[in-house]
């Protein structure tokens, strides 16, 4: 298993690495120059020569491409042009706001999304199965964006219960333990409920797919034979078989969510690693959009590790496929 | 030229999906509802009196409410929100069908080819079907707008290019089972090429798969592209389009809901209409579900 996993890893991050490298090559031959924004009559040409020799712009595309690879290796990312500060360090800030955005996210995403998929499967075809299939499949339908301003005219505007921008109130470093816990949660309810609720209608309809078919076996009509109860034969019986499948489309949706949380946190002036890209697109930061890119891509292979591990964890079989080989 | 044994029954499959696809509720009004933006979309100029791009007089036509006059009301440039919705479904619709079949056409060429090469070309194909598929989206969007200024060619051409990888790995599946039946070993003892035998015997029997992924995959296209307008980063200005339209509202949100609310209500319709489409052609042509 850990061969296996470390594989994995290995090869993944060959991938990455050529997916970066032709992405450098892409945004240094492209046409733009990410000084334009210095283009000011009060700013000297001399001055902006300074500034492209002092951030290597003036070098070969080669020599440039060495010189950030080296960097890259040893975990320096660079100087963003735009803040003129090391992108490690706008990085450390920003990683755990989506973070917290993106795991609060999941939470919602796999609690919803199981629970409203098994109750859909247990009474198939009943009114409430019905009506789930119908909210499901609108509000699968529903662009990110229009959904969290719908939620923010009715919840902010309208009945003003929530706040409609930021991590925390202005007036928060006053507050301390459980007052700081609920301005946090206050804020991170709407993002949260668009990033994860409305992504949970697919996997509730992949999860009443998994659990029928679960529901037919032959151990579920002998434990309900032997005389379990219905709940017993759901989540001891049903749920783990259920799962299996699931485990692998919950490490798929985290590129998902992380692609939605740069609308979500644009929308929510939440202070992320989505609005951070979208702002070093239009300012043309490429080391920035270089480091958002590779951490964003080591985020995914490190969710699909972890299914593939929980994978293993829910299914010994597997695990005793891989040890075989 | 006569017709092969598979290709018989391949036809059979055809006529026989056709009569479940006409009795499939799910699938028909999927098929109703984008018959009506297609045709919204072709006779907008028959449905309104307005041009969706030029200026209203201001400021009395600014943010006009929905009325007799402007059934969705008006914009901060006093433009029609009826007029702009109907012409921006003229985009919204070529932009997702034209950037599907793109991402299609790449992915089966991929698909086929490494599932009839096998070896090394299937391990560097599918490798970059990983990787690609490794980086969100969104993000590999927005990274390849920022080396060019965004037009509708270039976003059609990002979202079918970045678009094929599922597909590749569909059709490249079907591939590996096709390739060992009896027609596809039949062609190679008579002397056909690997490009013969993936254009006329492999890529054709895949048709039905691609046909119900990518009628799947279009109303995920339409709500990324909707995103990159959102952004600012997909249909330049003054294009109508569903995204931007929806952004524009958001600074008026309160005191002119209609801005945003009619262009997402025509998104979230259009997206319902090609998964219910697809949904019904899934139920009808896959063998796995109607057998």
């Amino acid at each position: 298993m850990a061969a296996f996993l470390l594989r994995r890893i290995l090869q993944s991050l060959i991938l990455v690495w050529i997916v970066l490298t032709i992405t450098f090559f892409l945004l240094h031959l492209a046409p733009g120059d990410p000084m334009a924004r210095y283009d000011h009559p009060d700013i000297s040409p001399e001055t902006v020569a300074l500034m492209r020799e002092r951030l290597g712009l003036d070098r070969p595309v080669v020599e440039q491409y060495f010189r950030w690879a080296a960097g890259f290796a040893r975990g320096d990312f660079g100087v963003s042009f735009r803040y003129n500060r090391p992108v490690a360090s706008i990085l450390a800030e920003t990683i755990p706001n989506t973070l917290r955005l993106t795991v609060a996210s999941m939470v919602l995403y796999v609690v919803t999304g199981i629970v409203l998929g098994m109750m859909s499967a247990a009474r198939r075809y009943s009114v409430f199965d019905r009506l789930n299939t119908i909210i499901a499949l609108f509000v699968y339908s529903i662009p990110s964006f229009w959904l969290a301003l719908m939620l923010i005219l009715v919840f902010s505007l309208k009945l003003g219960l929530l706040p409609s921008s930021h991590m925390q109130s202005l007036d928060s470093v006053s507050l301390s333990g459980a007052a700081l816990f609920f301005d946090r949660a206050k804020h991170l309810a709407l993002p949260a409920f668009v990033l994860g609720v409305a992504s949970a209608a697919g996997l509730a309809r992949y999860m009443r797919g998994s659990m029928i078919d679960v529901l037919r076996e032959d151990y579920i009509r002998t434990a309900r034979a032997k005389g379990l109860t219905e709940a017993s034969v759901m989540f001891k019986h049903a749920f783990r078989n259920a799962a299996i499948p699931v485990v692998t489309i919950l490490g798929m949706s985290l590129p998902f969510l992380l692609g939605g949380a740069v609308i979500v946190e644009k929308i929510f002036s939440w202070p992320g690693m989505g609005g951070l890209m979208v702002d070093a697109i239009y300012t043309r930061d490429y080391p920035v959009i270089l480091a958002v890119n590779f951490v964003v891509a080591v985020m995914v292979i490190m969710g699909n590790l972890l299914a593939d591990a929980g994978y293993a964890l829910l299914d010994p079989r597997i695990m005793a496929r891989q040890t075989d080989r | 030229m006569t017709e092969t044994a598979f290709q018989q029954a391949n036809r059979g499959c055809w006529s026989g999906g056709w009569v479940r696809f006409r009795k499939n509720r799910t699938g028909m009004a999927g098929a109703v509802i984008v018959v009506i933006l297609y045709l919204m979309a072709v006779f907008a100029p028959m449905l309104t009196p307005y041009d969706p791009v030029s200026q209203g007089p201001l400021p009395e036509m600014r943010h006009n409410a929905p009325g007799w006059s402007h059934p969705l009301g008006t914009d901060k440039f006093g433009r029609d929100v009826l007029a702009r919705v109907l012409y921006g479904s003229r985009i919204s619709l070529a932009i997702s069908f034209l950037s599907v079949s793109l991402s299609v056409i790449l992915g089966a060429l991929a698909g086929a080819a490494a599932g009839y090469a096998g070896g090394w070309i299937d391990a560097v194909i599918m490798r970059v079907v990983d990787a690609l598929m490794a980086i969100p989206r969104l993000f590999l969007l927005l990274t390849c707008i920022a080396l060019f200024s965004n037009s509708v060619p270039l976003v059609i051409i990002l979202l079918g290019a970045t678009g094929w990888m599922a597909t590749a790995r569909l059709v490249r599946g079907q591939v590996l089972s096709l390739r060992r039946q009896d027609f596809v070993v039949a062609a190679e003892s008579l002397g056909a090429g690997g490009r013969r035998i993936i254009f006329r015997h492999l890529i054709p029997n895949t048709l039905t798969v691609m046909i119900i992924s990518a009628t799947l995959r279009i109303g995920g296209i339409i709500l990324t592209e909707a995103s990159l307008s959102f952004l600012g980063l997909g249909v330049p200005q003054p294009i109508p389009s569903w995204g931007r339209m929806v952004f524009e509202g958001r600074e008026v949100l309160l005191g002119a809901w209609w801005v945003s609310t009619f262009p997402g209500l025509a998104i979230i319709a259009t997206v319902i209409g090609y998964n219910l489409l697809g949904d019904g052609l899934k139920e009808s042509f896959d063998p796995v579900h109607f057998s």
